[in-house]
Parts: structure tokens; sequence; C-alpha cells
């Protein structure tokens, strides 16, 4: 899978999450970008990204990262 | 998520407050709302408090402080909230044995020291912490410096004290108190006794690594007051450490002592599921209940089934020394 298709289908996820279905992701998206993603949405949305993607992130994987390029590059890494 | 409030809203606050703020929204974005959430609930007393505790930490950690702490809190949120999350969906804590968590965590001295300095900002930032800690600091010390006044000494006993803030709140509020605290991580002996030291506190608090557990063995009733915060769930067998406060209690003593109801953590796992677990707890241990606070956190999970409760309780020993009766004959 591609870094394209990846951040497509992660595009899927976040819809789901976030519950808006105009929602647009580029790989520097960051919670700065969505007022909704907190601390707690965060972790909705890694497991939701967990089950979509059939991979396990480490909690300390996943609390550095910062935008959601960062993020599909952890998905590549584990794919 | 950015907060959106002007940073004007901070103006009344201490630099050191400000600084935590703006450090936070600049390298931990998401992590921004909770410390809001907390200061709103108590504006001056946050202040005034993370002010102490902020101050305490720049005085052993220097320019590093905020990234250390913060870093550390984001860090121990997050994975809290994680393991909430797998607790919700496995239907029990990760770990169920004590030398597992032992083994992975409390004898491993750069985690543990991350976990302290985060787990210590909890007691501010977190606005059901905070709440506790005023609980802590108004009705059990206060209480506790009413019936001081013009006694001898008072003698604290900490059990698994961790970052320490804790048993420093009582020898700031207590002039004359003397601390003894016990925890078995290596790290948390050089944390807490680290602050103490910078605190001016250091001559009046000891720390001995070992299991607090244990910190019964060869020891009377010595305390007029012991603090036991969040050991309770870290253990097999949570009534021998109620035994152990009882027996450290002098007769008329008094405890503070706290647990986690439904809350997964990586070192949890005794898992208590009512409130009535910890009450029932102390009243086979022969002490009463006098007053309770349990809290849950602001937010929870999206579509969480378990609420996640931090609960304390101020324990009283029968002046006697012998266990409260149970009424009836």
């Amino acid at each position: 899978m591609n870094r394209t298709s990846t951040l497509s289908r992660l595009q899927d996820v976040f819809r789901e999450v976030f519950e808006d279905d105009d929602l647009t992701l580029t790989p520097s998206t960051s919670a700065a970008d969505l007022e909704e993603w907190d601390s707690l949405m965060h972790v909705t949305l890694i497991l939701a990204v967990e089950g979509a993607f059939g991979v396990r992130f480490t909690s300390a994987q996943v609390s550095s990262l910062e935008t959601v390029g960062d993020l599909v590059s952890l998905i590549e890494a584990r794919g | 998520m950015s907060d959106t409030r002007e940073p004007s809203s901070l103006s009344d606050a201490p630099a050191r407050v400000r600084a935590l703020f703006e450090h936070t929204a600049r390298a931990h974005p998401r992590s921004a709302r909770n410390l809001y959430e907390a200061r709103d609930a108590h504006p001056a007393r946050f202040d005034a408090l993370t002010d102490e505790l902020l101050a305490s930490c720049e005085r052993v950690l220097g320019d590093r402080a905020l990234e250390v702490t913060v870093g550390g809190f984001v860090r121990f949120s997050n994975g809290v909230a994680f393991d909430q999350a797998r607790y919700e969906r496995d239907g029990a804590y990760a770990h169920k044995r004590y030398e597992e968590v032992n083994a992975a965590l409390y004898s491993q001295t750069e985690e543990m020291s991350d976990y302290l300095w985060g787990c210590a900002l909890t007691n501010v930032l977190w606005v059901h912490h905070l709440e506790l800690s005023l609980f802590y600091i108004d009705r059990f010390l206060g209480r506790a410096a009413r019936e001081a006044a013009g006694a001898a000494a008072p003698v604290v006993v900490e059990l698994a004290p961790g970052h320490g803030w804790w048993g420093r709140l009582a020898l700031r509020r207590l002039p004359r108190a003397t601390l003894r605290a016990f925890d078995i991580s290596p790290a948390s002996m050089l944390i807490a006794r680290a602050l103490a030291d910078v605190d001016g506190l250091g001559a009046r608090a000891s720390y001995a690594q070992m299991d607090a557990t244990r910190a019964v063995e060869g020891e009377g009733a010595v305390a007029d007051l012991c603090v036991c915060n969040f050991l309770v769930e870290h253990l097999e067998r949570p009534a021998d450490l109620l035994a152990s406060i009882a027996h450290l209690l002098k007769p008329g003593g008094w405890a503070f002592f706290s647990g986690a109801l439904t809350a997964a953590q990586v070192d949890h796992i005794y898992e208590f599921r009512r409130e009535s677990e910890l009450v029932a707890l102390a009243e086979g241990a022969g002490l009463r209940a006098v007053e309770t606070m349990s809290l849950g956190p602001e937010r929870v999970l999206k579509g969480a089934r378990l609420l996640p409760r931090s609960m304390s309780l101020i324990l009283h020993k029968r002046p006697s020394g012998a266990a409260w009766g149970e009424g009836g004959r």
C-alpha cells in the first residue's frame, strides 16, 4: 500500500470517528486543524485505525504523533 | 486539540502557570484542554497548587522542568486512556500479578522516573484529582492541623509515596510534623527525597526503599496520620494493606486512603468495581470511613460502558485502639 492510498483510507476512518463526511486530510493535518482532536478523541481514533488497518501500536508510539503524515508513516512501518 | 480561549484568560495566573499552558499548547496541543478544565474548576487554588508543584520540580530539574514534567504527564495520561480503552474492549486489566508489574515498571528507574514526574502533575491537572488534592488539604490535613494544635509533633507515615506530593503537602501544612515514607521503587525514593530536600523539608522526612506493605514489620502503632494513595489497586491482596494501615495508626489516628475503581492503568491489577468495596476493606480492618469522595473525569471515552473513578476516604481508628463496634450485642 502506498502513502496516498493509506491517507485515503485514513481519511475514511477520521470521517467516521469525527462524524464529519466532509473532513479532508493532508499529511500536515494536526490537532490544531481539528478542534475535536483532543487526547481522548485521539485514543478513539487510534483504536479505530488499529481495527481498520489490522495493526497494533504502543501508547508511546501514538502519544508522540503530531500530524496525519506521522500516522501514515507509522501505519506503513507496521504494515 | 488547541483550546480556543485567548491567552489573556491566564493574565492573572502566576508566571509558572502561564508558562505551563504555553508549553503544553505548543508541545502537546491535544492535551491543552485538560489544563483549562482543571483551572476553570478552582482558578485561584489551581494556580497556587500548580505553582507550588512546578516550583519544586524546577528546583530539581532546572530549565528542563516543563519538558520533563509535562512530557511525562502527557505520556502518563495517554497511557491511562489507552489502557482504559483496551480494558473496555477486553473486560479485564492487562496484568494480574504484582511481580509482573514490578519487573516491568517499578524497578526500572528511567521508565519509572518519567511515570512519576507525569503522575505528580495529575494531582493538579486532572480536574477530579485536583478535587481530591483539595479534599486532602482541607478535610484531612485541616482536621490534623486543628487536632495537632498544642500537641506534640505528629508522625506521618506514607505508604508508596511515589513522587512524594502528598507527604510534602503534609509537611508544609503541619510545620511540626515528621514524615516516614516507604516505597518499593528506587526512582520514587530518589525523586521524593530530592523534592523534599529542595523544598527545605528534608530534615523532617525519611524515605526508605522497601515494600510499603511490609513497612509494618517491626513497627508498632507509630503513626498519628497515615497517607496511602493509589497503592491498593496495585496489590493482589488489598486487605493486607488495610490491616497494615490499621496496625501503624496510633489509637485515635487518622488515615487518608485512595484507590482507583474500574480505572485501568498498566500497573493496576486489582479491579475494584464499587465504592462500597473500599469502604468494606477499611471496615474489615476495624477502621471507620468518616468522609469519602469519589470522582470520575470530566470526559470519558466515546461510547464508554465503564466510568473510571478515583476515591479517597478519611479513615479513623478508635481512640481505645480496638476496632469500632458494629452495633447491637
